[in-house]
């Protein structure tokens, strides 16, 4: 306890150095946590909408749909949409038809995937559909009535109110076609989706292929990503019951998206690590010099009866606090920043016009953090065991301080 | 027993490829409640002298005997123990921790012994009395005269009431009075207290106040009286 009071009043004793090593390992602190916290909020807010408008969080699909994309693997899900939808954490469970067809209008004529859903259910979770007015929004399961892409509308020349033909292969191998009515259009900034979705009501769209009630896929939007954990192995003891049937998480089921986040951070990771070891570098340096400087002061300190280890912990004890002022100090001015950047976030309309794409999901131009304590808290940390190995050389150079040597040459 | 027994004791530091001889087969024995002084003129020995007898070096040849014990060879752990128990320093200036006030100084060995710090502060309470430090305890070392910084010197140096009291030119950065002062301080624990002190120097002054005079030239034993 003297010793850490020692190395505390040693530390003041010349402000200006132990205040610039505080300012830059407290800045480096803030910066490491404030702009983790961004990307943190921004791939959340990514992650959430690629969930709603996607696949949702977890995904039911027949073994062999996952590989081939074939409308040939649907399956009857029975109860499984009753006994998801009764789990803690499960916002919306929403079965899904794809069709791929083509779509005619009087003019033109598009490839399309033909989308069975149950709109009610689809327009609770999905961002580009809630923002719909009431009068473009699905009305029934049966009804002849469809969302297209942006795209697809203006490339058929359609308008909303127009109607136009779909033709399909049905599951015993004919042609069908039938006739739909344009309800309305969304448009989510990603071409692929905006110029061949074409979305309908579940029973019409199931009745076309011959497939009644079956469904290609079955998404499970969550509350929040945490619920993940809870719900996943829930999902896979459900699953026992249905063989056929494969669970995925959003990782799995969007794997552009997962990759993209996952390399982002990788990256991120490198940068910080190479900013923090510069900041040790000059710890290590700060710590030197105060070594050095009191080397007669140590020698004086060893001839009293100090053993070198207790120097050793001197130096260490003065590393430590240095640490964790600075642990402090940071950790105050990134939540700062995090709440800063939460509130008011940086808009990048300023910057630019485009829709933004990431990994397949559009994102939101107003880029806002979210917490993520655990790993404020694990940064922090780590940089308090940095400052400490920043510590190890000027220790060992303290310890092999002789005494006599010291008194006569400083 | 003497408190203190050198045994053809001999250090040579090696210089380039030629080596210096500090000390040159010397045997020397003191008493304890003995005050010494090692007089002789520069580069004569002394502060090597006393760096073998407080354990802060080791001799090349001989033996070094402290209160019954061989210290020469023992590892570094072990000689500091050793200072930190038997030993009391004090250095011609620049002894004390300038962060640390003069009572926290002079409690300085008391806490690396562990002594809880109220037993600490009661001891060097008495001390600055008798030293002539009262009402300085709060001061930092920075706020003392030089005469003052010696004499906190010594209450570290007594306040666990070491075997020995080494003190290497204790007065070189004083004036003249105050040179004096701290020797009349020194002597007075020595008779009231028994403490034994070994210093040197090369002050004709300081030098007539000792009870004995070992005076050293090259390394070897000039007189001893
Ligand atoms: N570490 C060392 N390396 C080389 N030579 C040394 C070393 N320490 C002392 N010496 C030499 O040993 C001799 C004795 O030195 P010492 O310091 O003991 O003398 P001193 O009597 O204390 O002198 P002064 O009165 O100047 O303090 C001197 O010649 C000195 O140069
Ligand atoms: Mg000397």
């Amino acid at each position: 306890m003297d010793l850490v009071l020692l190395a505390w009043k040693n530390l003041w004793r010349s402000r200006r150095r132990t205040l610039i090593t505080l300012i830059a390992l407290s800045f480096s602190l803030m910066l490491v946590q404030a702009f983790h916290n961004l990307s943190y909020g921004v791939y959340s807010a990514m992650i959430d909408s690629g969930v709603r408008a996607g696949s949702g969080h977890l995904v039911v699909y027949h073994q062999d749909y996952v590989a081939s994309r074939d409308e040939q693997f649907s399956f009857a899900p029975g109860q499984l949409r009753e006994q998801l939808s009764a789990l803690a954490g499960v916002a919306e469970v929403l079965p899904r038809l794809y069709l791929p067809g083509l779509a005619q209008s009087s003019r033109e004529s598009r490839g399309i995937l033909l989308t069975g859903v149950i709109p009610q259910a689809e327009q609770r979770v999905n961002p580009f559909l809630r923002d719909l007015p009431t009068d473009q929004q699905l009305e029934s399961l049966s009804g002849r009535q469809a969302i297209l892409g942006s795209r697809l509308l203006k490339e058929l020349q359609l308008k909303i109110g127009n109607k136009f033909v779909v033709t399909l292969q049905n599951a015993s191998g004919d042609l069908v076609s039938e006739m739909f009515r344009v309800r309305g259009a969304v448009q989510t900034g990603i071409k692929t989706i905006d110029s061949s979705l074409l979305m309908v009501g579940h029973q019409r769209a199931a009745a076309l292929a011959g497939l009644p009630g079956e469904i290609h896929e079955l998404a499970i939007v969550l509350q929040s990503q945490k619920f993940e954990r809870l719900v996943f192995p829930a999902l896979q003891q459900l699953l026992k019951n249905h063989p056929q049937q494969v669970g995925l998480s959003w990782e799995e089921a969007m794997p552009n998206l997962a990759n993209a986040i996952r390399l982002d951070y990788a990256s991120q990771k490198f940068i910080f690590i190479i900013l923090l070891l510069i900041v040790t570098i000059g710890v290590v340096n700060t710590l030197l010099m105060s070594v050095m400087e009191r080397f007669r002061e140590f020698g004086v300190i060893l001839a009293v009866g100090a053993s070198a280890m207790r120097l050793r912990l001197l130096v260490f004890s003065e590393a430590l606090l240095l640490g964790l002022v600075s642990m402090l100090l940071g950790s105050a001015l990134g939540s700062l920043a995090t709440w800063y950047l939460q509130e008011v976030g940086i808009n990048l309309r300023y910057f630019i016009d485009e829709t933004l794409e990431f990994g397949g999901v559009v994102f939101d131009p107003v880029l806002r953090a979210a917490w993520d304590r655990p790993y404020m808290l694990q940064i922090a940390g780590f940089m308090l065991l940095l400052s400490l190995a920043a510590a190890v050389y000027p220790a060992i150079k303290a310890g092999r301080i002789k005494p006599a040597e010291a008194m006569r040459h400083h | 027993m003497p408190l203190i027994e050198l045994k053809s004791v001999s250090k040579i530091y090696p210089l380039g490829s030629q080596q210096v001889i500090a000390v040159d087969d010397l045997s020397l024995s003191i008493e304890a409640g003995e005050f010494t002084v090692l007089a002789g003129p520069s580069g004569s020995g002394k502060t090597t002298l006393l760096n073998l007898i407080g354990c802060l070096d080791e001799p090349s040849r001989g033996e070094v005997w402290l209160d019954g014990q061989e210290v020469g060879g023992a590892p570094q752990p072990q000689l500091a123990k050793l200072r930190l128990r038997k030993i009391g320093f004090i250095f011609q200036s620049y002894n004390l921790i300038p962060v640390l006030t003069a009572a926290e100084n002079a409690e300085f060995t008391l806490m690396l012994m562990g002594v809880p710090k109220s037993r600490r502060r009661q001891r060097v309470v008495e001390l600055f009395a008798e030293l002539g430090l009262a009402g300085l305890e709060e001061r930092k070392p920075s706020d003392l005269s030089g005469g003052q910084q010696q004499r906190v010197a010594i209450a570290r140096a007594m306040a666990s009431q070491p075997a020995v009291v080494l003190a290497d030119e204790p007065t070189a950065s004083l004036d003249s009075q105050a040179s004096e002062e701290l020797l009349a301080l020194m002597r007075r624990l020595n008779r009231e207290q028994g403490a034994t002190f070994v210093f040197s120097s090369h002050d004709p002054l300081v030098i007539s106040r000792a009870q004995r005079v070992v005076t050293l030239r090259d390394g070897r034993l000039e007189s001893d009286r």
